[in-house]
């Protein structure tokens, strides 16, 4: 099982959104995707899905072109936030709607996730605050029972609980490896913990598509603080200063060897620190030089 | 699944119906009840000697298709297809899992098979009203060539009128430019078919009036059928990045143009002289040039002011 992006590229007004985007993604992985604001992250999910007409590519679900076979668009969730014709039904007919879509749509389940976050299922979707729906788009996804959930921004205004109830929720539902999830962000913060690959968008193209164990694997966050003022040349060559206070040292080494450990234990520091690694320090590691990541947030 | 699609489509739209529906009735209800408390004292017949003519039956008291089902099949034409672009349900039909053929013409078929019973319920108050209510001493007498004809070309011209408003909310964006467009269109629909009867007489088509009611009704049903199926091409290629904007279709601008200009000009100019051909012809090609390309004349006059000066 496998979903599969082609080459997709999309133009609006003459201007190039997307271009020659291809990634594969398979049920088990929840894929974030990253860029900052207007570079083309939901461009690239309604074309994917069809609301957009690709100006060329294809997205195949094992193998059959969605376009040409839209029944295999049934393993695919995407709630668009704009869907205002939501907006005059009440939360308990909305699986009248996606039942009908998606046939392994699990009504008993929607119902009981809507009491168990205490959502009114009599309440109108327009009557709901952003949270609220953020919330009732989540349990539409997950209840859908497609294999391949996009969420688009899913984080985005909410408050800490909400994002943890969310997050544990994508989180709850990989477990069986049988969903997928891509999520997109322009907060790499919202990611963490949570992504096994990310994909960042740049200038229209995909530039990156990062396994997230294997970056880890070799990374390493370290504070660091030497006896004279200078810095080393090892850390010069190596790695990424991520910030400085006085004499105390933040840096990412993204290949973390044994020479380098050495060499850094030689000067013998005065604090030697391992801290957690996040996915912006990584990214800030990475890609501080090409892809103006600083600016993102 | 063409169940479930047909489905998805009525819940969507069903209280549209209901509204629709409502109101050609509530509007028939009110109509028929003016004209029976309009009824002279001395009027012993509803319906006079006309309704024998295979033509379409509209007296004094009584219409033999009442005209507020043409208005819901316009109204409906427009309101489905503006609703599902205003409110992204095309968005959502396109991401479930159906072709987008298959979506056009399942609206197609709720929308026409709603109105039916919309119009079939219409007619039979009015004729009911009017066969109950009729005072003592007031005869109602139907024929089947009035009647028939009444129905025939009166669905003929709503389907007509469904085809016209619907394919002009396919295309354009904007509801307010939507309203006045086909609003506009409409209204020059009453001009251009008098004309177009001229037109007929001139090249030596004479038709009598029965001839000519028969020709409207294969007219709007040949158009409608035009419409119908050049829509469904479209709906095949309707990307949804020109929501909001004047045309969803901008490849379309030049032939919109086109149209415009010819059919402003044509209109404008039958049985006047040639200087009216040329004002028409301007009027209608500046118009049209600023209606669709909407120059920025104001900022234009300011930038070659500021390099004039």
């Amino acid at each position: 099982m496998t979903l599969q992006v082609t080459q997709l590229s999309k133009q609006i007004n003459g201007r190039p959104i997307v271009e020659d985007i291809s990634f594969q993604w398979t049920p088990g992985e929840i894929i974030g995707l990253v860029g900052r604001n207007g570079v083309g992250k939901t461009t690239l999910f309604r074309t994917m899905i069809n609301q957009y007409v690709a100006d060329a590519g294809k997205v195949t679900v094992d193998d059959h072109d969605i376009v040409t076979t839209p029944e295999e668009q049934r393993q695919v969730f995407f709630l668009d936030v704009q869907y205002n014709f939501l907006d005059n039904y009440r939360l308990w007919e909305l699986p009248d709607f996606y039942g009908d879509v998606y046939p392994q749509f699990d009504q008993q389940r929607y119902l009981a996730l809507l009491t168990q976050f205490k959502l009114d299922r009599n309440s109108q979707y327009r009557r709901l605050s952003k949270g609220m729906r953020a919330l009732t788009n989540m349990i539409l996804a997950l209840t859908s029972n497609a294999t391949y959930i996009i969420l688009d921004e899913p984080f985005d205004g909410l408050d800490v609980i909400v994002r943890e109830n969310i997050a544990t929720m994508i989180i709850d539902e990989i477990a069986d490896q049988k969903k997928g999830f891509l999520i997109s962000s322009h907060d790499l913060n919202e990611l963490d913990g949570l992504s096994d690959r990310v994909l960042l968008l740049k200038d229209s193209h995909l530039v990156h598509d990062y396994n997230l164990e294997d970056v880890r694997a070799k990374a390493k966050k370290l504070q660091l603080v030497f006896k004279d003022k200078q810095i080393p040349a090892v850390l010069k060559d190596h790695s990424k200063l991520i910030r400085v206070s006085g004499r105390v040292l933040v840096v990412v080494i993204t290949d973390y060897t044994p020479a380098i450990d050495q060499q850094l234990k030689a000067l013998q520091p005065v604090l030697f620190e391992e801290l957690p690694l996040t996915l912006e320090d990584l990214f800030r590691a990475n890609l501080a030089h090409d892809t103006g990541y600083q600016l993102m947030k | 699944m063409h169940n479930q699609l047909d489905r998805l489509i009525w819940r969507r739209h069903r209280r549209l119906f209901l509204v629709a529906g409502g109101l050609a009735l509530l509007g028939c209800f009110m109509s028929t009840i003016l004209s029976l408390h309009g009824l002279p004292h001395s009027a012993t017949q509803l319906v006079d000697g006309n309704i024998q003519n295979w033509n379409v039956y509209m007296g004094a008291y009584f219409s033999g298709f009442p005209g507020w089902i043409v208005a819901v099949y316009w109204l409906a034409g427009l309101l489905i297809m503006n609703q599902d672009l205003k409110d992204n349900f095309n968005q959502f039909l396109f991401t479930s899992g159906f072709s987008r053929r298959r979506v056009y013409w399942s609206k197609i078929k709720i929308a026409m098979a709603a109105l039916f019973v919309i119009a079939v319920l219409t007619i039979a108050l009015e004729y009911g009203m009017l066969w109950v209510m009729k005072p003592a001493g007031v005869g109602f007498h139907l024929a089947w060539p009035g009647v028939l004809t009444s129905w025939i070309v009166g669905l003929l011209s709503s389907i007509g009128m469904f085809s016209l408003t619907w394919f002009a909310a396919l295309i354009v964006g904007q509801t307010g430019a939507l309203m006045v467009t086909i609003v506009g269109f409409t209204l020059s629909l009453v001009g251009s078919s008098t004309i177009s009867v001229n037109i007929l007489r001139e090249s030596g088509v004479a038709l009598n009036a029965e001839q000519q009611a028969w020709l409207m009704g294969v007219s709007f049903l040949v158009a409608a059928i035009i419409l119908f199926v050049w829509g469904a091409a479209l709906y095949n290629h309707l990307s949804l990045e020109h929501n909001g904007e004047y045309l969803l279709f901008p490849k379309l601008k030049v032939p919109v143009y086109i149209v415009f200009v010819v059919y402003v000009t044509s209109l404008s100019v039958w049985g006047t002289d040639g200087w009216s051909l040329v004002f028409w012809f301007l009027a209608s090609a500046i118009f049209g040039y600023c209606w669709l390309w909407r120059p920025r004349l104001g900022e234009m006059f300011h930038q070659w002011r500021s390099r004039r000066g």
